[in-house]
């Protein structure tokens, strides 16, 4: 079946400590999520927005916060949107120890509740046109790995 | 660097993932691909759900752009529309790989730290 979910993981050669600030720190979150700098309120029901130079910003929500093992937020389409009904998915964040290294997984989730008219649709295709060579490359890898 | 929320959304792609959300209708849809097509009777009599059920899940795959419906004589019949699916799975393949490039980054900017 078509999932309604994505997930990844990640071996990282770090301990979780390390890795948890990377994932939760406004300083760092700037860096792997936008490039343009990052607002974060790290307890449950505090606000998160990233900002890209070239895109805007997105808004989120932080929904739970255990440290240094689990972190989760919503975040909403398009940029600049708080979030709310049906326009935002659930991103949580795992990490494992590992030896001296951590695993740290993501699950994206939600799809199917994303309402979306088609004006947003069409707004969503723009942002996203120079993405579409990874894309291909990724379907091959994605495809074959669903369940059917 | 990616776009702040890259991924397109395919056509449609909140009502695809409603209509896959149920198990007949994923089942209706493997057997008309793997068949290349079908009516409702022929469809029905290889499941557990009555006629009448099997023709209300293909109306809302129908809806959703996943079979086509083509009528021949008093006969109706289904076959498997792709593109939508394949557009929804490119759409996730596209968010998947936004997740490994950012995911990339964590891993460089802890293991430089």
């Amino acid at each position: 079946m078509v999932p309604d979910r994505i997930e990844r993981e990640i071996s990282i050669d770090a301990p979780v400590e390390r890795v948890w600030s990377v994932i939760t720190e406004a300083e760092h979150i700037g860096r792997w999520f936008g490039d343009a700098g990052a607002v974060i309120d790290l307890r449950p029901g505090g606000r998160f927005s990233c900002t890209w130079a070239q895109y805007g910003t997105v808004l989120g929500v932080v929904e739970r916060v255990e440290p240094p093992r689990f972190f989760s937020y919503r975040w909403a389409r398009p940029n600049g949107a708080e979030v709310q009904s049906g326009n935002s998915t659930l991103v949580e964040l795992s990490l494992t120890p590992d030896g001296t290294g951590t695993r740290l997984r993501v699950v994206e989730s939600g799809f199917r509740d994303l309402d979306g008219t088609d004006d947003t649709r069409a707004k969503y295709a723009e942002e996203n046109t120079g993405g579409w060579k990874s894309e291909l490359a990724e379907l091959a890898t994605y495809v074959a790995r669903q369940p059917v | 660097m990616m776009p702040g929320r890259g991924a397109a959304t395919s056509p449609r792609a909140d009502e695809v993932f409603a209509a896959l959300a149920d198990g007949t209708r994923w089942q209706l849809l493997n057997a008309l691909a793997a068949q290349g097509d079908g009516t409702a009777t022929t469809l029905a009599a290889g499941m557990t759900v009555s006629r009448v059920a099997v023709v209300k899940h293909l109306a809302v795959l129908d809806r959703a752009g996943l079979v086509k419906r083509r009528r021949r004589g008093r006969e109706v019949r289904y076959v498997v529309r792709p593109e939508r699916l394949e557009a929804t799975a490119r759409w996730l393949a596209s968010i998947a790989a936004e997740w490994d490039t950012r995911l990339a980054a964590i891993k460089r900017i802890a293991e430089a730290g």
